[in-house]
């Protein structure tokens, strides 16, 4: 069936823009019913000595003394505008504080998400190479241990370990003071960091793609390949990997928030200046319009991944039809 | 004398073999998990007993101790017994894994049987709804969800942790529902006059209850996990409360005195409990897969 890439397209839109306001929507209400006082964190200690008026008046001055919908209408004309107020904490444009902080957080997870995306691949690889002999027994043996430890611990254990007790590699922060332009310093700092965010998830893939390989070598297509005289090298590369490589590329854009997900925990562990630790001071202390932005950066980021993943899997498998089950419950429930 | 040599000698043949004998159960049966897990679960529920301090007595005099045999794993930086705090913090850990899965499971039960019972549209409502769900980490989540509603306690902590871990098991159940809602016996229940809640626990449940098992104690172990994050992160249970993950948050102050103690013991204590509920959820999820694949 031929479908108009208009419509098709266009339906894909619309349910981007659905999605992304009823998320601002709830974001919005979730985090001003809930309870706490966003003027903690404007004004920090010295709200305990305000007076009722004093409190009033800077809530009338902040816009939160109006019915929450009029704060949510005012909020999202200027955001149309451009204009998403100022951090309460920071006492700076939204997104001036985010620009400052968002590259560091892009950097580990991009490389984060490369790093993963080719390692599960290869072990995944290397695993259905070798399927149950040593390498893969091992291997799994080794993965699934690996995804018992819970992020921070590892994060912790690696800090005890590589800053504190050999004093290999710093222990917190994006760069030593007065060497914000050097790189080898960054990366320094990036190591650690960047090896909990991979660890975190890589095993999950590789073991998915080491399944996904394995189904795909029970085939028939496999014998005959067989048959006709090719090389194992040749019908695992060639016919199995080729197979199962658009499902795992839809399954890797599904797995982009979750992969940033990893990297908020790790940035909080070890005080990387990113979104992550921001996110976490921003709930934390009530700072509304920071909270509200970040939370609609991350949501309009897994919406919008899913449709990619949705799409590379309607388009370029044609096997897999738009209706059936989506391969996102593959990832988050095994 | 061996078969072989009877053959030659005697022209005995041997005895066709008897069938083939069914699979042992029991070899693949995690009895070291299960063995650990009882373990730890039974010290932590006699914790009492296996005290050898009040868990949170701060004794000021000595903080920070290595290991020794006063303090078996040591003190942390607030002077208290780390090894008292372990057995004593795991019952809080423990507890709120299974209230957290119970939470959430009894949620994915009910709706996982409405969407599977239910008219297309609002079946393909429901999964769509899911799905969304199941795309936001959850970690994130119950993080942002916490952060909102301050204080945590044990209570609301395994609500939070409950309200975000049920969609998965839900699509299962949802799956399992739509194969077997149009049997006879459903049809029947349902023509005699069954209720909802009577059709799901005498029809329904005993039919997926196999197929979630394994889901369940993996949400045992996710809860355990998120539970300690959000302890460790400052989000979750106060100092006072003490967990496993309560007192990972002491971490910070321990790495600055290298007291590996106050970090390796209760996180070799998680990191083991987590193992255990791992292996034996794999082990229940081969077995429901065998069960799937013989039928």
């Amino acid at each position: 069936m031929k479908r108009n890439p208009f419509v098709y397209y266009g339906k894909k839109a619309l349910i981007f823009l659905v999605s992304v306001f009823v998320l601002s929507v709830a974001v919005f209400y979730i985090s001003r019913l809930a309870p706490g006082d966003p003027l903690m964190s404007y004004y920090g200690e010295r709200v305990e000595k305000m007076s009722v008026e004093e409190k009033e008046a800077a809530r009338e001055k902040l816009g939160l003394d109006d019915p929450i919908h009029i704060q949510y209408v005012r909020w999202l004309e200027n955001a149309a505008k451009g204009d998403f107020g100022i951090s309460y904490k920071y006492k700076q444009d939204v997104t001036e504080v985010i620009g400052s902080r968002i590259g560091n957080t892009l950097i580990l997870s991009g490389i984060g998400f490369l790093l993963t995306f080719l390692g599960a691949l290869g072990l995944g690889i290397l695993c259905a190479w070798y399927e149950d002999k040593w390498p893969d027994r091992i291997l799994c043996k080794g993965g699934t241990f690996l995804s018992c430890i819970p992020e921070f611990w590892l994060s912790l254990v690696l800090i005890l370990v590589f800053a504190v007790m050999l004093h290999w590699l710093p222990s917190s922060g994006a760069y030593d003071v007065g060497h914000k332009n050097d790189i080898l310093n960054r990366i320094e700092h990036l190591i650690l960091p960047m090896v909990i965010v991979v660890l975190q998830h890589l095993w999950y893939y590789a073991y998915m793609i080491r399944n996904k390989l394995l189904e795909e070598t029970r085939a028939d297509y496999v014998l005959l390949g067989k048959s006709k005289g090719l090389s194992k090298k040749q019908i695992l590369f060639g016919h199995c990997l080729r197979n199962i490589l658009p499902s795992y590329i839809s399954i890797m854009a599904i797995s982009v928030p979750h992969v940033l997900g990893g990297t908020y925990i790790v940035e909080t562990v070890f005080s990387y200046p990113g979104i992550g630790t921001l996110s976490y001071e921003s709930a934390r202390y009530h700072d509304y319009n920071m909270l509200m932005v970040l939370c609609m950066m991350t949501g309009i980021l897994v919406i919008f991944c899913n449709l990619i993943g949705q799409i590379i899997n309607e388009r370029i498998d044609p096997r897999i039809r738009a209706n059936e089950t989506n391969e996102a419950s593959e990832v988050t429930s095994g | 004398m061996t078969e072989k040599e009877l053959f030659t000698q005697v022209g005995i043949r041997p005895e066709p073999s008897a069938p083939a004998k069914k699979p042992n159960r029991l070899a693949d049966f995690p009895w070291i998990s299960v063995i650990l897990l009882g373990i730890i679960v039974l010290c932590c529920l006699f914790a009492e007993v296996l005290m050898t301090k009040d868990p949170g007595y701060l004794d000021l005099k000595n903080y920070n101790v290595a290991p020794n045999s006063e303090f078996l794993f040591g003190t942390d930086t607030l002077g208290r017994d780390i090894f008292s705090g372990i057995w004593y913090g795991g019952r809080i850990s423990i507890t709120i894994g299974f209230l957290a899965t119970l939470i959430s499971t009894a949620i994915a039960v009910v709706y996982g049987s409405v969407s599977g019972i239910a008219p297309a549209w609002l079946d393909t409502l429901m999964m769509r709804f899911t799905e969304i769900f199941l795309s936001v980490p959850g970690l994130l989540l119950v993080l942002f969800l916490q952060a909102i509603l301050g204080e945590a306690n044990v209570i609301t902590l395994s609500i939070v942790i409950g309200v975000t871990s049920w969609a998965s098991i839900a699509k299962v159940i949802r799956t399992e529902v739509r194969q077997i809602r149009n049997s006879e016996y459903v049809v029947a229940s349902k023509c005699m006059g069954g209720r909802f809640f009577h059709i799901l626990g005498r029809h329904l449940a005993p039919n997926f209850i196999a197929s979630i098992m394994f889901m369940v104690v993996m949400n045992v172990r996710g809860a355990i996990g998120s539970e300690s994050t959000l302890s460790f992160m400052g989000m979750g249970l106060p100092l006072e409360i003490i967990s496993w993950g309560s007192m990972l948050s002491l971490a910070e102050k321990a790495l600055m005195t290298e007291s590996w103690w106050i970090i390796l013991i209760p996180g070799t204590f998680l990191v083991t409990l987590l193992m255990c509920l791992t292996n034996i959820g794999n082990y229940l999820r081969k077995k429901a897969n065998r069960k799937e694949s013989n039928l």
